[in-house]
Parts: structure tokens; sequence; C-alpha cells
């Protein structure tokens, strides 16, 4: 059982997937609504884009709290950019990303080559960055964004003409990004090289791989994908405002966990993280729907967390028994 | 003829399926110096293990005045009177060397529990002088050479008059002077009736100073007799044996030009000195030295792994300079380090990944691993190296310890490298595995690749090494052909001389990182600096009692929990939930109090409930074994979420007077609060440094290992600081509530990182082990200044959350920057 459970986590995720599913579906009304359910995605579009290279830095036995404050941030400098600069939408955006990318470098430069440990460096930096967002926004939320880049959140990859059927557009980069995530992960030496720092540090060393250098592509990466999601965050609201992506750390982790990668490192799953991602979604939706506050279900998805942690260890230790 | 004090009889030890002891007899007599020597590995450090309750045995019986003995830990060894020194101390490097020395038995304390740091000091001071040494007992143990560390627990042990005491390589970083105080003390232990175990490389040592010899090999006691029966060649030649399962031995392969060249090679820290040597294509060079020769220092040098500080490395005659281990591959250098579990395997991961990692790169394009390659070359590695198993899939820590052995060796022969180092290659490895190793290092040799051996074991070294060049204490003591010059030559030349003098001399520290030390006055004179500053720029609004006030009240809250977050840090967690944990408090009290509860029960449940919630936090990160970030990061959610539930998102207004009044007013012209502060201050200060729970607190954070070898319980020391911080929390949102007469619905939120960041600022290091009360409450008025101070100079209040993040990174970054010049002071 155990063993099952631990080689088939993902089987095992989605079982868990389609029981809650089909509970939802059976105990509470309209929760088979096609619209209900795509518009429901577009929430669950950044934190899943965020959930992938938080994925990677939790393989290493990482981790960055930092990732809301950089979204929020790139909100801001996307919003400021293009109102008070009178930027080009686009190449707001791009600074956007190269904000974020700068803000992850930060991050991984901090904590790979001054070896200060990653959670004091991003706890720090989710103040920082989410403190100049404050600084430089006033506090007051942007907003007026042209209607071709509230699309991006707002728009339809594929509708039916009669709207019965569509898919949120913001649904295609979510699927790039997992894609680019997986065959990482799975398919080149990054991905590998990434799980054997987590699994002994030491042991990687010795065996000539770059440890500081790739940790710190790792942070830098994840703040670029920050970057990339503070674009479709603004988006979906049409504001930049600089309490934006509030807990959206909380929801990453917690789908990286809940995916079976460990917290103390060795292995990241891309599939399982996403599985992750559609539990908490349908989670939130399905309390939702069934009257529970929003505050409800960010308990639910806090005590998700640790209970999947304890668990996740539980397993680990499990099997290490048995060898 | 008396009767042992210590014996030990048939004693077996298993460390997965290798024997690490097989058969040891050994016993001591009270007033007997008894040597024990033997190779690196040959046990003898089990053996010590055993006898002083690090681990038990699995067969075989031990005897302590007669009675069975077998203690569960080091602490319960040491009860019963046996001790031991080790040659590399465990230590608590920020405590000082006094508490080093007394936590383990209990500081000198008064009536009141409280701890009496004059007596304690004093105390240590004597049992130091009696060594006849005058260091400083309150520097802390990190400033301490490792001559003087050994002092100090030997001076530890000494006192304790104990019944059997064992030195493990006592004398190896001693200079001549303390060597003779050493003799001394022994001798006057010796009078005492105490039993000594002296376990050391340098025989002549243990030939002047013992009584009886044991000689070990191989996990197993060969014999025992008085010192008059030994000479110096005998011991060598029953420490090393005859070994018989080394049939093969090098094939004869022709040897090629030079191929790794090194000249007057030096380490930075002194682990070796002016090494030069020469390793030919096809040759296999030994090189062969006891505990601290730096042989693999050397070699991880080589590797890229430490810096040198001087020589040069050439291959194929070609000068390299390798700055890490990446370089030295690309170069065609190979290194298959000494420690497989910590330096070598991946354990969790399959055997393929393992087998591949040095050369993935290789296998892929465009950074996509190529499978079929991958899986190709696990299967010539594992065919090459005849590795038993079903599956490349597998885990590698389901194999035996020679078969992971041997995919990390094929991990670096697949790298096809001109210089291999082996270190150590089949240490912990069944003699089959032996065999077949040594007959792939020849394969390799024959391929012209230039081998460098290092191994403990003088057969191996003999029947593989084309030359052997033998280390002794960082220096090259000679180079013999094996057949030529025998084992006994080789063996002695390795064997560590006469005391070199160590330098014990300690540089200094930069003048800016000594001042940097005293964090408090740093941070005083700062505050001092950014006060004055302030009334120059603004004369009429800052310099007022009003403002002073001001800020006090706005540091008060603030400076509350950073006392309880001081203590988690100290033990080198953190809780990130406080903030929500103050605002489900203040909620839940303040209801409570509309239900008509009097102050006072109402301070007593939501003290009572801090504790529970935050013990809460302490339990689950100590059932999963995970940092507390996890779990206090889901805390955050889960307690402002139930706030939120509880009080429907509203806010909670017009608290009745009578609570209201045991937070809001002033007395004497102070407000009230401040009192509060004060109080809390106090007792964080008192418990931190004058009670043991406090001292121990930081012991742990300090070096869990270390804790664990006196005694300490890491799950009740986390949980008091947890339920301490709890009771923090309850108190200061009972006071937020009393203050500001209402609870609003952010009650709390962004004060879990003030009060870390002002327990960072006052210099409690964030990885445990350091921390204090005084410095905390400075940083937690240093934050409500600058809040002020910006808010004085008109500055954009929005920017003040910029403030607390860079002040946690530039005192995290001090830190780091501290304890580096501390090392290379030292």
């Amino acid at each position: 059982m155990i063993q099952l459970l631990s080689r088939h986590r993902e089987a095992t995720l989605f079982l868990v997937l389609v029981v809650l599913f089909t509970g939802f579906a059976l105990t509470t009304e309209n929760f088979l609504d096609w619209f209900g359910l795509a518009e429901q995605t577009r929430y669950l579009i950044v934190p899943g884009m965020l959930a992938i290279p938080m994925t990677f830095i939790i393989a290493t036995a990482g981790i960055d709290l930092s990732v809301g404050s950089i979204v929020a941030m790139c909100g801001i400098v996307l919003g400021l950019l293009y109102r008070d600069a009178q930027w080009p939408i686009a190449l707001a955006c791009l600074a956007s990303v190269i904000a974020g990318l700068l803000a992850g470098t930060f991050n991984g430069a901090m904590s790979s080559y001054l070896r200060i440990p990653p959670l004091v460096v991003t706890l720090a930096t989710m103040t920082l960055y989410r403190g100049i967002a404050t600084g430089l926004s006033r506090a007051k939320p942007i907003n007026q964004f042209p209607d071709g880049f509230v699309h991006l959140s707002n728009g339809d990859l594929i509708a039916t003409a009669d709207n019965a059927f569509y898919l949120p557009f913001p649904i295609l980069p979510l699927v790039i990004v997992s894609i680019v995530g997986w065959l990482l992960m799975r398919k080149s030496w990054v991905g590998r090289f990434t799980e054997h720092i987590g699994e002994n540090e030491t042991a990687a060393i010795f065996a000539a791989i770059p440890v500081a250098h790739l940790k710190c592509a790792l942070y830098a990466v994840c703040g670029l994908v920050c970057g990339m999601g503070a674009l479709f965050n603004v988006a979906l609201y049409s504001t930049a405002k600089s309490n934006a992506a509030m807990g959206y750390e909380l929801e990453a982790i917690a789908c990286v966990v809940l995916g079976g990668t460990r917290i103390s490192g060795g292995k990241g799953s891309i599939p399982g993280s996403l599985l992750g991602l559609l539990i908490i979604g349908i989670l939130r939706y399905g309390l939702d729907l069934a009257g529970f506050e929003s505050k409800f279900v960010i308990i639910v998805v806090g005590i998700l967390l640790i209970v999947t942690v304890v668990f996740n260890e539980w397993l680990a230790r499990q099997g290490e028994q048995q060898k | 003829m008396s009767k042992p004090v210590l014996s030990l009889q048939g004693i077996q030890k298993r460390f997965g399926g290798i024997y690490a002891l097989h058969k040891v007899d050994f016993a001591i007599k009270p007033g007997e110096v008894h040597g024990l020597i033997g190779e690196n590995g040959a046990g003898k450090s089990t053996l010590i293990n055993i006898a002083t309750g690090l681990f038990p045995h699995d067969a075989g019986t031990v005897h302590l005045d007669g009675h069975p003995f077998k203690p569960d830990t080091p602490r319960a060894a040491a009860t019963q009177g046996v001790y031991v020194v080790h040659q590399e101390a465990d230590l608590f490097p920020q405590l000082s060397i006094a508490e080093n020395m007394l936590l383990g038995e209990g500081l000198e304390r008064n009536a009141l529990g409280l701890i009496q740091w004059n007596k304690t000091n004093a105390h240590a001071a004597r049992r130091v002088a009696a060594l006849g040494e005058s260091f400083n007992v309150r520097q802390d143990a990190a400033g301490l050479t490792v001559a003087r560390r050994t002092m100090a627990e030997i001076a530890t042990a000494v006192t304790h008059k104990p019944k059997v005491l064992f030195l493990d390589e006592p004398t190896a970083a001693l200079s001549s002077n303390e060597i003779d105080t050493l003799f001394q003390q022994i001798e006057i232990l010796k009078k005492q009736g105490t039993a000594i175990v002296y376990v050391s490389h340098r025989l002549n040592e243990v030939l002047q100073l013992s009584d009886q010899i044991t000689v070990m090999r191989d996990g197993a006691t060969i014999e025992t007799g008085p010192v008059a029966d030994w000479s110096m060649d005998r011991l060598i030649a029953t420490m090393v044996g005859r070994s018989i399962e080394h049939g093969a031995g090098k094939r004869e392969v022709p040897i090629g030009g030079v191929r790794l060249d090194v000249q007057h090679a030096q380490a930075t820290t002194k682990a070796f000195n002016d090494i030069t040597l020469q390793v030919r294509a096809g040759e296999i060079v030994g090189l062969y030295g006891f505990v601290g020769a730096g042989r693999s220092e050397f070699a991880q040098a080589l590797f890229g792994l430490h810096p040198m500080h001087n020589g040069t490395v050439k291959l194929d005659d070609v000068p390299i300079n390798i700055k890490n281990p990446r370089q030295a591959v690309k170069q065609g250098m190979a290194y298959l380090p000494e420690d497989r579990l910590v330096q070598g395997v991946f354990r969790g991961h399959s055997l393929k990944h393992n087998a591949s990692v040095s050369i993935l790169r290789k296998l892929s394009r465009f950074g996509f691993i190529n499978n079929q390659k991958e899986t190709d070359l696990a299967a010539q590695v594992i065919t090459d190296m005849q590795v038993r198993t079903d599956s490349m899939d597998q885990p590698i820590g389901t194999l035996s310890g020679g078969n992971q052995q041997k995919i990390v060796f094929g991990r670096w022969q697949a790298t096809a490298p001109k210089v291999l180092i082996l270190d150590e290659p089949t240490r912990g490895v069944d003699v089959g595995a032996k065999a077949e190793i040594h007959k792939l290092i020849c394969d390799l040799a024959e391929k012209g690749t230039a081998i460098l051996l290092i191994s403990s074991e003088l057969p191996e070294i003999m029947s593989m090494s084309d030359r052997v060049i033998t280390l002794s204490e960082g220096h090259q003591t000679g180079e013999f052909i094996p057949e030529r010059d025998g084992e006994v030559a080789i063996a002695a030349a390795a064997v560590p001389k006469q005391q070199k003098d160590s330098c014990t001399s300690t540089k200094k520290a930069s003048r800016l990182a000594k001042l940097l030390e005293f964090r408090e006055a740093g941070l005083f004179a700062f505050i001092l600096l950014l006060c004055a500053i302030m009334t120059g720029l603004r004369p009429d609004s800052f310099a007022t009692t009003e403002n002073f006030l001001d800020i006090l009240v706005r540091a008060a809250i603030p400076a509350i929990l950073a006392q309880g977050a001081m203590f988690i840090i100290c033990t080198g967690g953190i809780d990130i939930s406080i903030g929500s944990m103050m605002g489900l408090t203040a909620a839940l009290t303040a209801m409570a109090t509309k239900q008509g509860l009097p102050p006072i029960p109402t301070l007593a449940l939501g003290m009572g409930l801090g504790i529970l919630l935050s013990t809460l936090n302490a339990s689950l990160s100590l059932i999963a074994r995970i940092h507390p970030i996890i779990v206090t990061l889901a805390g955050i959610s889960i307690f402002r979420g139930s706030m939120h539930l509880v009080t429907g998102g509203h806010e909670i207004t017009l608290m009745p007077d009578t609570f209201r009044a045991m937070a809001n007013g002033t007395l004497m012209g102070i407000p009230k609060i401040c009192y509060y502060v004060i109080f809390v201050t106090a007792i964080a200060h008192i418990i931190l440094r004058y009670t043991l729970t406090g001292r121990r607190v930081l012991a742990l954070g300090n070096s869990e290992s270390a804790a664990q070898l006196i005694g300490l319980s890491k799950t009740r020391l986390t949980c008091f600081v947890f339920a301490f911080s709890g009771a923090l929390v309850g108190l200061a949102a009972i006071l937020q509530t009393g203050f500001y007469g209402k609870v609003q619905s952010n009650c709390g939120e962004g004060y879990e990182l003030q009060a870390i960041a002002a327990a960072v600022i006052g210099g409690t290091n964030i990885l445990g082990g350091r921390g204090s009360a005084i410095g905390t409450l400075l940083g937690a008025f240093l934050i409500a200044l600058v809040y002020n101070g910006l808010i004085l100079l008109e500055a954009s209040a929005y920017w003040q959350n910029i403030f607390v993040g860079s002040l946690i990174l530039a005192a995290v970054a001090l830190d780091a920057f501290l304890t580096r010049m501390r090392r290379a002071a030292q």
C-alpha cells in the first residue's frame, strides 16, 4: 500500500481529483457548468505558473517565499511604465519580465554565493519586493489597460459560436511553461542535476556539478516566470496593485508539496505539481459554490499543505525502513 | 594483580552488512595506561564509541567494575565514570569555553537556580590552570585553536577523576610543551587509579607512556602485551600484518611519460605543505599516511574542491590552474571520494543516474539527455564493473557498499580521465568486491591512466603501487619502491614523528570585525547617531518628549513579539505565523471580554491560546522533522482565515475601559505599555543568560549533535521556545487591543517580519546559537525610529516595508561577513 502510494503518486493524485470532482458534482448544484469551470481556471493560471519553477527550487531543498511579492512588484513596474512613462504595452511587458529576472537573480545570488539560507533571503525579499511595489505605486491601484492586453487573461483560446464550449486563453501560457518545465525536469541535465543537488549537495559538488551556479539560475528563472505571471495577473483584473498576488507563495508551495515533491529535496514532479494545482482549484471552486467564504478556502489550503508535508515525510521514512 | 575495571569480550559490531568489529577482547586495570594502536579503519574508534555509549554493540559483553555496562548515551557513560576526549572535539562554537566545559554537568547556580557566571568561569579557569594552561575561559570556543580545545576537554575530563579515560589522538594538535603537560596529567591520573586508554599513531609516545599495548587490525584485537615485549619494529609489523587476500596485485604494464606533475603544493589551511610528486602514464603511485597526514586534503585541492595556496600543477606538461571540479574534469582529472555515503552516491536515485552524472552533459544535445546513450553507458558501467543488480533503475541505496562503490568508480572511469585519484577505493567493501576493484584499477593503468592511490591499508598500497609516497602530518616524508623497501620502512616513514610545534597563535581578526562583534554597543551607537541626524534635520518635531514616547509606543508590540522570535531563532527555527496568530488571539480574547470575562482571566486566556497555537506549530514540525518555516507558512493563512471566520470580517470595537486600563494610558508619565516591554525583556534576558534552559536552547542552536552528546532533548527545548513565543504573542494581542480599544481585521499583519528583523538586527544568529534580549529590544527600537524618521522627513510611508526587508538582509549579510572574517583569522 505504502509502496503503491509513493510509486504512483501521480495516479493517486489523479484518483483524489476524480473523487473530489465527482463528489462536488453530485452534491453541489451548478458545479458541472462549463462556464463556471472554465472561468475558474483563469484564477489558477498564475499560481500554476509559479508552481513550475517552485518545483525545481524545492527539489534542490530550497524555497522561494518571495514569488507573490515579485508578481506584485512586476505588475506595478508594468503599470507605471505603461501609464506614467507612456511606454508601449509590449515594451512595458518586457520590462516586467526583466524586473522579475533581476529580482530572482538577487535571491539566487544572495543564497547561492553568500550562502545565506534561501528561506531567510526570500523571507526578507518577500517584504522588500512588496515594499518596492507599495512605494512605487504609493499603494494606489493602476488601471485602464488596453483591451488587447486585458485579453491575455480574459480572452478565449478556442470558442464555439454559442460559447457553450470554450477554453480561456491563459491556459496556453500555463501549458507552455509546464511543458518547458517538464522537458527540463525529465529530459535534460538541468532537472537531473537539480534533483541530485537536493538528494545530496556534497556529492553533487564532488561529482563536478556546478551547484552554486545552477541554484542561482533556478532562482533567477523563478523570478522570470514571476515577471511573466505578473502580466497575466494584471490583465486578469485589468489592475496593477501592490497588494496583488498575496499568498500566492503559499498556493504555489502547496501545489508542489501536494504533487509529491518532498520539502527536503531530491525529487521533483511537474505533472504532480499540476495535479496539485487542479486539486486546490477544484476545492476552491467547489467550496465557493457550496457557499463557503474565500477565507475558509485559504484555511483548507493551509491545512492541506501541513497534512501533505507530514504525510510525505512519513511516506519517505516508511520507504527508507523497508530497505 | 588487581581486577580489570573495564573489560570487553567478544565484541562484534556491524554497519549494514559490513563488520566494523568482529572479534574484540580488551581489558584495562585501574592505574594502567593501555596503548591502543592500529591503522585507520582498524576499529579503534568503533571500540571507543561502544565503550562510551555512542552506539550499542551487536554481540559480546562489556563489564565495568565487574557489572554489565551498557550506557545508552555518552552522558550516561560519563556519570558512571567513563570519559572520552575525542580527537576533533564537537563543540558549541558560539558559547564560551567555560560553558562548553561545564554545560553537560551543570553550571554553577545560586539558590534561585540562576547561573553564577563568576563562579562558573572561576571553576573552569581552575580546571584549566590545573593543566598548567592559561587561556581566557570566557572566550568563544570558535576562537580557540584545536590544541586549546583539546586541552579544555582534557581539563574537563581530568577534574572528574574518571575511572576510565579514553584519549583519542590527544596529541595530534598539541605543541611539545602542551604534550609535556598532558603526560604529567596522565601520570597524576594513573596514581589516582584512573585507567587510561591511549590511542595514537605516534608510536614512540605509546611506547613511552603505556604499561600495556594492544594492536588492532581489520576490526579485531590482534595482540596484547606488556610494553617491555614491544618494540617499534614489532608494533609496526603487527599493525600492518600480512594479508593474503590481495592475491593478484598490480599487473606489469608499460610505464609512459609524466602525466601529472605537482611541484611544491601547499594548502591555504596548512593541511599539507610542499608536496612534490609525479605520476606517469600507466603508473600507480600510492599515497600512504595516517589520520591528519593531509592526503585527502591534497587530493581534493588537486581536484579544485579547496583552494591551493602555492605550487604548480602540470597535466601532460601543460600548466593548469583548476578552480573548481568542473574545470578539473574538463582537464581530464577524476577523483573518487573517500566517504562514499556523504560525497559519493545519491542514495535515492537510480543506478543509471548515479553512473551517468559526471558525463551527463556529454550525453546531451542542446541540453536534452540522449536516453539511449545514457542507458548504454549505464549498461557498460554495470558490465565493466561487474555490478550485481537486477535493474539499472533501482535506487543505488539498495545495493551493497561494494556495488555502490563500483558504480561511483564507473562514473569516473566513464570520463576517460588522464589522471585518476582514488581515495580509499576499497574502504568498507567486502573481499570479493575489493579484488574486482583492484583489477579495474589495473585495467585503467593499462590504458595509460596515471593513478594516484590513497589508502590506509598498507597491504593494498604494497600490492598495487609502483611507487609509494608517504605523508605525515602534512609533510612528504619519503618515496619508496614497495618490493625493494618493504612495508615496515614505509609504515615507519608514515608514523608521525615527534611533536612539531604547531602554531598556537591566532591571528587577530581585523579591527573592523572586532568592533562589529560588540553588537549591542554598536547598535546603541548607531541609534544615537540616527537620533543626532534627525535632531539636526528636524529639530522642532523630532527632539520632543512627545515624539520620543511615540517611538517607544510604536516599538512596544514588535519588541514583545521579537523576544519570542529571538528564542525560536536561537534554536535555528523560525515562526512566520506570529502576526496572524496575534490577530486570531486578539479576536478571540476581545470576544471573550465582550462576553464579560474580566481582564486578568482574559490575559491568561490570551497567553494560553498563544501557547497552544505555537506549540501546535512546534509539534507538527517536530513530527514531520521539517523546518518550521513550512508549518508556520501554512499557519499564516490558517490563523488569519480562522480570525476572519470568527469575527465575520468585522472589527471588534468599543472594548470596556477596565480592559483598556491594562495597556492604555500612562504611569508616571510613561505609557503603561512600555513597562510591559521592560518586564518582558528582563525575563527574556534572565532566561537566556542565567538559566540552564536558556543556555541549553543556545547549545541546541549551536550544534544539534553536540547537544545530543550531553543529553539535551530537542523536542523539549523546541516546545519550550515556541511556548514562550506563544505566551508573548498572547500578551501582545491583549496589549494591542487594550491600547487601541479595538481589533481590526489586519491586526498583527507584518509584525512577524518586524519581530524577526528586530531579533536579527539585535545580533541573533539566523542559523541559531546566539541571541541577545537587549540587542533585540534595541533592534525593535531602531525599526520604530526609522519609521518615525521617515514620517517626519515626509518620505512616503509606503516605503517603510522596504526598510524592514533590507534591514533583515543587511543584518544577515553582516553576520555572514563576520563569520567569514573570523574563519579567515583562524
